[in-house]
């Protein structure tokens, strides 16, 4: 048994070791790993536990039947008589620290109002755990965030939130293909990514531009005149940046890059096509090279 | 010694019992609209009267100060004269105190729609209306005191512990929650601005929970549970510690309603420290309660007023112990500003306040009518339809507090936010908004059932107005019978126990408001945030006329959800001249602290006209008013005094010249509106709030710039 127990110890520690080194499980799996590990290690010693109990009565009973026990007599030795349980409602009574009702009249206070009569009971006392552990709750709270420092009051909190956040951000995006922006973005005229943009425009951009770029109380986008520049740079930095004198929101924090160079792509490949109700040309003219659709 | 023969008041009992019923249906109803306003903005009814904006506050003021205030003094009016065994003091301060009651809530329901508003909640009637709840407050008081000073019972019962704690500490808090300096006959400002004004309003707020919907109501549980159930009060003992526990610890706990502003750590820790010190003496309550019903409970199976008692009680049980939970930082990030919120204090409106009103009115009536209730089928049926109208109800709006709370939390793993529309989340959860108003429906239809089963027992019986008891006069108090412990000493001591009540509630009202009133490096100023312009400052009236901050909250809280979606978050010395705060304290639509220069001119004009223009899907109700109202500048000149004087620095004799700003500026907006084929007069009310809109949260932004 022993032996058994050591092995297992050193299996799991040899493979916790292993786990460390293995830089593709995250740490939360790692966590759970960890968790099973002792979870396993609590189970293993339950069972052995209880198949040593199991030994020592089958020990227990070839000892006493050398000794001349009859077979009835090692029963009771093994199995005394249990107490009489108590009934489950005084058990549920004493832990609610009630008096059964019978006692109720020595403890009524004589005084009545209006015929309203009160009970001398003394506070429960699990009432008693509830108030005091609340108290000292309280009291251990403010020592966390104002005596010890070791809780983190609402500014820290929050710069340790951004912290991880950008953390995870960079890790992901190092991987992703999402690193365009507006020096690296390239006008394409995939249909994918013109659709893609054409959704997204509808969606956000409809309501200022109109529903197939005509302007309504944003510029008109299908002329060519431009207000900040029609190449694909320009239209990605105006959209990701806005323009805030005009009224032009920032797109930054509610499109992806990848959503912004879409949008970007759908704008130039609707260049000339005339809506109905289009408004009249606003800033520069400047000739967009639309690309034809492969 | 002879017994003295007297007569009960019962018929201001049963006035202040009929009010109850009435102000209960109407206040439900506009209740009910408001829940349909939020999925249906034709519910709305296009008129600026009746928009969700001026009426939700019609709710609340009517459910709590007309249904539950006339039904705490129901109560109190019936328990009080038969505990001391006497009639009320005078029969006049009973009238006067009725009839005042009944004028204010009137002039609620005439001001409130009108757009008369401080925008304090719970608070929001104007100067006028509060002087004279003061007064009629008063008259309650000297009322009650009276009657306690003629009493033919020594001692005070653990009721009117209650009561007498109820009648100074709103005394207090009304008081100082409405330091306004008047500018017209109906229109002023707080005297504090910013996050002082926060900080009084949330004191305010949830002691007007505490010492209105929750203190006045243990008081009549301590009354009429006994009598319903024919039970003696479980323990005197706890009911000692619990009322001293529950009044000390209660007053300390309202800055929970502000985590994560830009109120100062130590204060907001304190909120939530106390926050969980009050699970225990609030559950005393209701286990003095349940623990009476010991050996009774074979009555409840077969009475429908303990029933109502029953699941009241319960209710409370889970309302203060989900409050505590809300004031946990973590639980509160995600919950606060959300429907979840909503939820919470229906259960506690709609199951503590209103059932335990509904079995006081079924217990009570048939009582002092000396007859039976007309109906018990028609009582069982609105304890189940009550019953299952709260279950509909707060079951969604808990569902949708959870999902919008998630919602706006959520971020892509390109470290965007998920659901960057604000208007995303809303629409998601309308389906539960639409439940919510089917719960509504239910609890409100058991209301007028029950008021029809009343009239009908009011109908068969004859009230008895004076209803004849005796008692044994007062002996004067001995040596030999001025015994027993401290307590039982204050029992029969009216005013040292009530002075005792004012300075448990003082304490900490004292600790928690006078640092941050007082102590300047609590709000740190910050250099480039001036003063409103004129024209700002009355799109600001206009925004507090709308009741705006009904649904947008304007602080941004320090979460990375939020600072992505709106900007930066939000600093004390922003508000500095904000008098009054307007932070709000639900976000049924986004919030708009950074919301200026956000969009154009143009972009708000529209989108007062209709909000579906730019937003669609929008359950914001159109605004087309502002568009051909003109703006009433005679106030300016009122405003800009008030304001200085107030200590917000606008140069003296600037007065004068308000006016000439406001026009110029109003001018260069018509102008730039102009540009986008927009014809408006610059002197519409819309171009005043659209300069408001587009200042929020700029100041702050401009510090920026100078400093890079």
């Amino acid at each position: 048994m022993k032996q058994r127990l050591l092995t297992t110890l050193t299996v799991l520690l040899l493979a916790q070791q292993s786990f460390a080194e293995d830089s593709l499980l995250s740490a939360e799996t790692k966590n759970y790993i960890g968790f099973g590990a002792i979870i396993g290690m609590l189970l293993l010693f339950l069972a052995t536990l209880l198949v040593l109990l199991r030994t020592f009565k089958v020990l227990t009973k070839a000892v006493l039947k050398l000794q001349g026990y009859t077979k009835q007599q090692i029963e009771a030795e093994l199995k005394p008589a249990k107490k009489e349980k108590k009934p489950k409602s005084e058990v549920w009574q004493k832990l609610l620290s009630l008096k059964p009702l019978s006692e109720e009249k020595d403890i009524l206070i004589p005084h009545a109002y209006d015929g309203i009569h009160e009970l001398d009971n003394p506070t429960p006392s699990w009432f008693m755990v509830l108030f005091y552990g609340t108290i000292i709750f309280g009291l251990g709270y403010l020592m966390v965030y104002h005596v010890f420092g070791t809780g983190q009051l609402q500014d820290a909190e929050y710069k340790t939130e951004i912290a991880q956040a950008d953390a995870a951000k960079k890790i992901y995006l190092s991987k992703a293909a999402n690193l365009v922006d507006e020096n690296t973005v390239k006008a394409v005229n995939d249909p994918a990514a013109i659709a893609e943009g054409k959704a997204v425009f509808k969606a956000s951009c409809a309501p200022c531009h109109g529903e197939n770029g005509q302007g309504v109380v944003g510029p008109n986008l299908t002329d060519e005149y431009w207000l900040h520049g029609a190449k694909i740079t320009d239209i990605f930095k105006t959209i990701k940046y806005g323009v805030q004198a005009k009224g032009m929101p920032t797109w930054e924090k509610q499109l992806s890059p990848k959503q912004i160079a879409d949008v970007a792509n759908y704008i130039i490949s609707i260049q000339g096509t005339k809506p109905a109700g289009a408004k009249e040309p606003q800033g520069e003219k400047e000739t967009v090279e639309k690309l034809a659709l492969n | 010694m002879q017994p003295e023969k007297f007569y009960y008041d019962n018929k201001i009992v049963r006035n202040f019992g009929i009010a109850t019923i009435v102000w209960g249906i109407i206040g439900m109803t506009v209740g009910l609209i408001v829940a349909i306003q939020l999925f249906k903005p034709g519910m709305n009814m296009g008129n600026q009267y009746t928009t969700f904006g001026r009426i939700r506050p019609l709710h609340t003021n009517a459910v709590i100060f007309a249904f539950v205030g006339n039904a705490i003094f129901m109560g109190v009016y019936y328990s009080l004269q038969r505990l001391l065994k006497a009639r009320m003091f005078s029969n006049i301060l009973s009238q006067v105190h009725f009839w005042g009651w009944q004028l204010i809530i009137v002039s609620a329901v005439i001001t409130l729609p009108l757009g008369l508003t401080t925008s304090h909640e719970y608070a929001e009637l104007e100067w006028p209306i509060d002087i004279a709840i003061t007064l009629i407050w008063v008259v309650f008081g000297i009322n009650m005191f009276g009657t306690i000073f003629k009493r033919r019972e020594r001692h005070l019962y653990v009721a009117i512990w209650f009561y007498i704690a109820t009648f100074v500490t709103i005394a207090v808090l009304h008081i100082v929650n409405s330091f306004e300096l008047p500018i017209s006959a109906f229109k002023s400002y707080m005297v504090y601005a910013g996050v002082q004004d926060a900080l009084v309003q949330w004191w305010y707020g949830h002691n007007a929970v505490a010492f209105f919907l929750t203190t006045p109501y243990l008081g009549m549980m301590y009354y009429f549970l006994p009598k319903m159930a024919n039970r003696p009060v479980y323990s005197y003992k706890l009911s000692i510690l619990h009322f001293w526990a529950l009044i000390f610890i209660y007053i300390w706990a309202g800055p929970h309603h502000l985590l994560y502003t830009t109120l100062p750590g130590w204060a907001q820790s304190l909120g939530v420290a106390f926050s969980i010190m009050l699970i225990a003496p609030s559950w005393g309550g209701m286990i003095n309660g349940l623990l009476t019903l010991r050996g009774a409970w074979d009555k409840v199976r077969d009475d429908v007023v303990l029933k109502f008692m029953v699941v009241g009680l319960t209710a409370y049980g889970m309302a203060t112990f989900e409050g505590p939970m809300l004031s946990l930082k973590q639980i509160n990030g995600l919950a606060h500003f959300t429907d979840w919120i909503v939820a919470h204090v229906h259960v506690g409106a709609l199951g503590w306040n209103g059932f335990l009103t509904f079995a006081i009115l079924y217990w009570l009536i048939p009582r002092i009518y000396k007859t039976e209730l007309y109906s018990k089928k028609m009582a069982s049926f609105h304890f189940w339809i009550g019953t299952l109208g709260i279950l509909f109800y707060a079951i969604p709006m808990y569902w949708a507090g959870f999902t919008q709370g998630l919602m706006l939390k959520e971020f892509t793993p390109e470290g965007m936010l998920k659901y960057p529309s604000f208007l995303e989340t809303t629409l998601r959860i309308i389906p539960m908004h639409m439940m919510r108003s089917v719960g509504g429906t239910l609890y409100l239809l058991g209301v007028i059932v029950m008021a029809y089963n009343l009239a009908r027992t009011m109908a068969q019986g004859k009230l008895v107005a004076n209803e004849a008891a005796e008692a044994m006069p007062l002996e004067p108090v001995t040596a030999t019978t001025d015994g027993g412990s401290w307590h039982r000493k204050l029992e029969r001591r009216p005013i040292p126990l009530m002075v005792g009540a004012l300075i448990v509630i003082l304490i900490g009202s004292i600790i928690e408001l006078m640092p941050t009133m007082t102590i300047s490096s609590n709000v740190p100023t910050i250099a480039s945030v001036k003063p409103y312009t004129p024209l700002e400052l009355q799109g600001r009236d206009v925004y507090i006329r709308e009741g705006c901050s009904n649904c947008h909250s304007q602080t941004v809280r320090p979460f990375r959800s939020e600072t992505e979606r709106y900007g930066e978050y939000s600093k004390a010395g922003e508000f500095v001249y904000d008098h009054p705060f307007l932070w709000g304290s639900k976000r049924t639509g986004p919030d708009l602290a950074r919301e200026g220069q956000k969009y154009g001119n143009a972009w708000h004009y529209n989108h007062m006209l209709d909000p579906r223009l730019m937003s669609p899907g929008s359950i914001m109700p159109n605004y087309d008013w502002l568009i051909s109202q003109t703006l009433d500048t005679t106030t300016t000149r009122a405003k800009i005094n008030a304001m200085r004087k107030l200590g917000v620095p606008y140069a003296v004799g600037y007065e004068n010249q308000a006016n000439a700003d406001l026009n110029a500026q109003a001018q260069q907006i018509a102008d730039n509106l102009g540009k986008d084929k927009i014809k408006v007069k610059s002197d519409k009310e819309i171009i005043a709030l659209i300069a408001y809109l587009q200042r929020l949260g700029v100041d702050i932004k401009a510090n920026k710039t100078a400093s890079k």
